[in-house]
């Protein structure tokens, strides 16, 4: 009996977290008039127009964005793994002098957020002549402060034993990092998911550097709500619609390792 | 240490280190050099980047060279030392960005950390597959493009008839809030916004805390006769704490970054009487401004470097309230 109010408490918060998203799928089908009616459900007819008006770029070449978006957000998050993985592993398992220094240093990168950056790093960028190349948002923000501070901990618990047997073998301690890493695999997926999120959310830097024909998709779906109301409402809940899918997608994927990941870095 | 270690070090190290000096450390230098440069001074190549959105008000053609504007331009000084510094200091529009952030920042942390602490010890209770489904959906907020946030806009926050007014504030005998209009309830909506970003992502951290928790010290409690309070205080509580503080690292350097949120809800503006205004969309306004065509890249370079003060003043104190209150 006392179980009632817990359940029903998470059932809220659960309802809070789902129905807008419930709502925004439904308002992709309805007319203006209706989505302005924010306590209508369901809308009266459903009719595809929106999200076929996207596939044919009839609005802006949504799936052009789709595509930069994908492709900027993996490859950020890839690299910055493998390398704040590298650098963790450096850090928590070699001894070398400077060592403590260097941490603090890398760790820096946390003070002063990409974010509060951005001009100087536009700047940088312009006067490279990068600006508007997807580079120019890759590799921005590669280099994550959290990431190393992250891996540095998930290899303090991978056995020295290990790390010994590799060297008795004359294995390089390039050749042990690579070998291990299957070892902290659900630790990559995680950090690696977590970091293609953030970036798949960047809105400041591609606005910035980018320019219209060579969008993302936070500016797009930005771009969709602009203020004329030229484009029906509807356009942009099916782009934001869409624009979910891939992520809880991944997310499906990854969810069973991140639990496990997470549940073994706080086992202290 | 052998060279062998040293190239492998090298082979770790440096991709990391490489990044970080190119993208990290070369903007900061610039910031600084930036931040200390005239307003007036305007390098060639940012001419070549900015023409095309440069719709001045004030436009006058490049080709006379009589126009006293341009000249004073010529011969205003690189460097005018602290002096950006000192405006953005002085100027108070940049005291209401940085106590708007400080808000947002303290208020969704409060609200976030035990809202999340109460559903991670109510998940705890589950069992384990209606635990996992309860906690992917609480988490899918947070993996949303903030931009979504943009199209729910009408949903919560529309006028009269918004999904708050409507379903929250009517029913408990409140007059119908407008939003986004009145000055002092735009703050509390993009909290609002924040909070139901990442409660669901701090839950996740706070239930895997709790799933570390060795099952004797539950069996423990359930011998010795503990009371609820006793358990959540001395079992439960210790299991999170040290995630509690990653979560508000985590939630400090977020906030202080935060752009996407409010520039989708008050469309880059800061809203009525500013009372939305974020440091970061301050920033942009002032490196970017609307129709002014005057690019203040010195002034928004100082007040970026300002932020990093606080942020790490912040996150001290964090690191002291962990020593004060966590570590027992």
């Amino acid at each position: 009996m006392r179980r009632i109010p817990s359940c029903l408490f998470l059932g809220v918060a659960a309802l809070i977290c789902i129905y807008p998203f419930a709502w925004m799928f439904f308002s992709s089908f309805k007319t203006n008039k209706e989505i302005y009616q924010p306590t209508l459900f369901f809308p009266s007819d459903y009719e595809w127009d929106s999200y076929s008006g996207l596939w044919a770029g009839e609005f802006l070449s949504f799936f052009d964005y789709f595509l930069h978006s994908i492709l900027v957000s993996g490859g950020q998050a890839l690299l910055a793994t493998f390398v704040a993985a590298g650098a963790g592993y450096a850090f928590s398992k070699i001894s070398f002098r400077g060592s403590t220094w260097l941490f603090g240093v890398a760790v820096l990168v946390i003070l002063v957020p990409k974010q509060a950056l951005a001009v100087p790093l536009f700047e940088w960028m312009a006067w490279l002549g990068w600006q508007g190349d997807l580079w120019s948002l890759a590799l921005p923000g590669a280099a994550s402060g959290l990431g190393v501070i992250f891996f540095t901990q998930v290899f303090r618990k991978v056995p020295d034993e290990l790390i010994d047997l590799a060297k008795v073998e004359g294995l390089s301690p390039v050749r042990t990092f690579v070998i291990l890493l299957p070892l902290i695999a659900p630790a990559l997926v995680t950090f690696c998911f977590l970091h293609f999120i953030l970036s798949w959310q960047e809105h400041l830097l591609p606005l910035l550097m980018l320019d219209d024909d060579n969008m993302t998709l936070p500016i797009a779906l930005a771009k969709l709500r602009d203020s004329s109301h030229r484009i029906p409402e509807s356009v942009g809940m099916a782009a934001a619609t869409l624009s979910l899918i891939p992520i809880v997608f991944l997310f499906g994927l990854c969810f069973r390792k991140m639990k496990t990941a997470l549940v073994e870095l706080s086992l202290s | 240490m052998g060279g062998k270690t040293g190239f492998s070090l090298l082979c770790l190290l440096g991709p990391f280190f490489a990044l970080w000096a190119l993208f990290w450390l070369v903007p900061l230098g610039m910031g600084v050099d930036l931040s200390m440069q005239s307003p007036d001074f305007r390098p060639v190549h940012r001419d070549k980047v900015l023409p095309q959105n440069a719709s001045a008000p004030n436009s006058f053609t490049f080709l006379d060279w009589r126009n006293p504007q341009q000249e004073m331009q010529e011969n205003a000084p690189r460097y005018v030392g602290l002096d950006n510094f000192e405006k953005v200091i002085t100027d108070s529009k940049f005291h209401k960005a940085l106590s708007n952030t400080l808000t947002y920042v303290f208020g969704s942390i409060f609200v976030i950390l035990p809202l999340a602490f109460a559903l991670a010890v109510n998940l705890h209770a589950l069992a384990r597959i209606p635990r996992g489904i309860l906690v992917f959906l609480l988490l899918i907020p947070g993996l949303a493009l903030p931009g979504v946030l943009s199209t729910l806009f009408y949903l919560f926050f529309h006028g009269r008839t918004g999904a708050l007014n409507q379903y929250l504030v009517i029913p408990l005998g409140f007059d119908p809030v407008n939003w986004m209009v009145d000055p002092s309830f735009i703050m509390p909506s993009l909290i609002i916004q924040s909070v139901w970003r990442w409660t669901g992502l701090v839950t996740l951290f706070f239930l895997c805390g709790l799933e570390a928790i060795p099952r004797w010290q539950f069996e423990v409690a359930r011998i010795e006769g503990a009371g609820a309070w006793v358990r959540l205080r001395s079992i439960l509580f210790p299991g999170v704490r040290h995630l509690a503080l990653f979560a508000s690292v985590f939630l400090v350097v977020d906030g202080f970054a935060a752009f996407s949120g409010a520039y989708n809800l008050l469309g880059g503006s800061g809203g009525i009487q500013d009372s939305g205004l974020l440091l970061v969309t301050y920033v942009y306004q002032v490196a970017f401004p609307g129709g002014s065509g005057r690019f203040d890249f010195p002034g928004a370079a100082a007040m970026s470097l300002l932020v990093a003060p606080v942020t790490a003043f912040l996150l001290f104190l964090l690191l002291q309230a962990r020593k004060t209150f966590f570590s027992r």
